[in-house]
């Protein structure tokens, strides 16, 4: 039987205010979007039409054509599955990375737990963009490199931040009820301590796509992550960047695609937070 | 006495910690080298090196022997200051990056600078009045400003401020013809040193923007966490007490709520000072800078593969360097933090 933590506080039910259900919609329309979006476009958007490059934003073109005469709105709209999945991935790979480290410190011998620790403290003080930039050069540019690059340097905060919580689950009273039943360390890991411990993942998780979704265009921006033709928000700037002054649309579309998505997650995550912990309200 | 050993104590630990995180890096980047696919020495010799050429590096870099062998000989290249040689520029990759990261530091000073000069004051107010006016609308251009890619931002202000309006220069260092002696290596120190004013407000022109943006996507998270603590500290009993005893608003905030709420702020801002030199990458190549980011861009453009992981071996050393400095220098300046680090490993 799994043991279930009871909340120390009774949360009081209440409804969601007008802010709250704007950033839900959003978030949703975003989601539907890049689930989507590749189905509605047209396949002009695929062929190059020269004849039409740089238009401004128009009835026929909402966000006007780039330098190769595309639909600088479909191409967004077709980011969007490119942009959030990838961010998906990243966030769900470093999550099952910083998950299983932080599992076996918590359960470990004393000095595997204070080896990881040492490698996550690592982990922490480099600049995680700078070594994720470096590992996607060297497996040759390419959104794959970038992905894995960012899924294999992003995890310490969350191995870090769970396997401290861990450690306070292990602490529980049930927890010592579950060892007296005689319960094998591995299915006391996995079967109580951990689903007791991981709301806190589920509370970053928001959050943490956001930010995902900031880093990766600014890895394809500099070069190592998706390459042009792609539609990735970030390839889409790096390839308008010599347009500005002449077409700013191209420019200025894509990054705030990344802008409203990046802030629409960091919202979402902020509103799963205040909702578990009333008391930061206000801060 | 005690106090001297708890000092040693911390240091010790702390330049511990630096080591191991060196070691990290460098390990770190050996895995980059050996995960490029293709032939090491072809990388290392460039694209139309001769097959003779290519047998010379892998005699150098001793690429015939085990890998255990090759990374015990990578970190003695290291710790003498090889990074490789750029297949660009030719020369070795520390050559070129010390000779930019004065330019970087620079920039990164200017836009710490910035970046608490409007966010503590902006944190203040938006605390004191919270719920107002001032605090909405600064809390939602936090949030706002905090979404945007930096890159971005560059070029839109870029395009904005430069092209549009006019007001600053569109991108570089400095304008022509406006060069002093390279002393330092850094543009507005090089041009106070020679002397040279109108050169001096010429390179604050051209820093400003870069400075900014770099400075706006910090402060976000410097304004939320001041004010957050202030309206922690404001909340307390002894600001009851000082207002009871008549204190204006003014002498409140200042000498009693701000200096209890600065203590997250300087350790942020400490971490930040890192991560910026970190996020040069992104800004300095869109102001076509000379830093070390705009290097590490160009070698990304240019496939120059050693010349990148250089840049990260070096940029990686810099944060950590600068990071290390940055604890010291608290430990040095905080009572509490002193108190905090030191009082927990006295015994």
């Amino acid at each position: 039987m799994t043991a279930i933590a009871q909340p120390a506080t009774s949360r009081r039910k209440e409804g969601f205010s007008a802010f709250e259900i704007f950033v839900f919609s959003l978030v949703i329309a975003l989601l539907a979007i890049a689930v989507c979006g590749p189905f509605l476009a047209p396949d002009s958007i695929y062929n190059s039409d020269i004849a039409n490059s740089l238009m401004p934003p128009s009835a026929a073109n909402w966000f006007g054509t780039d330098d190769q005469g595309r639909d600088v709105f479909w191409r967004l709209i077709v980011g969007a599955q490119t942009t959030l999945l990838s961010a998906f991935l990243v966030v769900t790979l470093y999550s099952l990375i910083g998950v299983t480290l932080a599992t076996v410190a918590a359960a470990g011998p004393r000095w595997l737990d204070e080896g990881l620790m040492r490698i996550t403290d690592i982990g922490l003080a480099l600049p995680g963009m700078i070594v994720a930039l470096g590992f996607a050069a060297a497996m040759g540019a390419s959104l794959r490199s970038a992905i894995i690059a960012m899924a294999i340097t992003g995890w310490p905060i969350t191995a870090r931040m769970l396997r401290g919580i861990m450690r306070q689950t292990m602490e529980q009273p049930f927890v010592a009820g579950a060892q007296v039943l005689g319960v094998s360390k591995w299915r006391l890991m996995t079967k109580h301590v951990l689903p007791n411990s991981l709301d806190v993942l589920i509370v970053k998780w928001a959050g943490d796509i956001g930010t995902t979704v900031l880093v990766l265009a600014s890895l394809s921006f500099i070069g190592v992550g998706a390459q042009p033709p792609s539609a990735e928000w970030g390839a889409t700037i790096a390839a308008a960047r010599g347009y500005v002054s002449t077409a700013w649309w191209t420019v200025v579309a894509p990054g705030a695609a990344v802008a409203i998505t990046s802030i629409a997650f960091g919202l979402l995550g902020d509103i799963i937070q205040v909702r578990r912990d009333p008391s930061l309200r206000g801060n | 006495m005690l106090a001297f050993r708890a000092y040693s104590w911390f240091l010790g630990r702390r330049l511990g910690l630096t080591l191991l995180t060196l070691w990290g890096l460098a390990s770190l980047v050996f895995l980059m080298i050996k995960l490029m696919p293709g032939d090491e020495a072809q990388m290392a010799a460039g694209a139309d090196a001769s097959a003779a050429q290519i047998e010379a590096v892998r005699e150098r870099l001793g690429l015939d022997a085990p890998v255990i062998m090759q990374y015990l000989s990578f970190l003695g290249r290291l710790l003498r200051g090889d990074l490789g040689t750029s297949i660009v520029t030719l020369q070795p990759v520390l050559a070129d990056l010390e000779k930019v990261l004065p330019s970087t530091l620079e920039l990164v000073f200017i836009a710490m600078l910035l970046n608490l000069a409007v966010a503590i004051p902006a944190g203040i107010v938006a605390a004191y009045r919270q719920g107002g006016v001032f605090d909405t609308t600064s809390r939602i251009t936090a949030v706002m400003l905090g979404g945007m890619p930096a890159f971005w931002l560059a070029l839109v202000l870029q395009y904005v401020l430069g092209s549009v309006w006019r007001v600053v220069p569109i991108s570089g260092q400095q304008g022509y013809g406006m060069n002093s002696p390279v002393v330092t290596g850094a543009p507005t120190l090089d041009a106070l040193i020679a002397g040279n004013f109108a050169g001096f407000f010429d390179t604050l022109h051209h820093i400003i923007l870069p400075a900014a943006v770099l400075a706006a996507l910090f402060a976000t998270q410097i304004f939320r966490t001041l004010r957050a603590a202030l309206l922690g500290v404001l909340r307390s009993d002894f600001i009851m007490a000082v207002r009871a005893k008549g204190a204006t608003a003014r002498h409140m905030l200042v000498r009693h709520a701000l200096p209890n709420s600065l203590n997250p702020v300087l350790t942020l801002s400490g971490a930040q000072a890192g991560a910026m030199i970190g996020s040069a990458v992104l800004v300095e190549t869109v102001f076509a800078r000379q830093g070390i980011g705009a290097y590490m861009f160009n070698a990304v453009a240019q496939k120059d593969a050693f010349a990148v992981l250089g840049s990260v071996m070096f940029i990686g050393t810099v944060v950590c360097l600068v990071n290390l400095i940055v604890d010291i220098l608290q430990l040095l300046v905080d009572p509490r933090i002193r108190a905090a680090q030191l009082g927990s490993q006295g015994q």
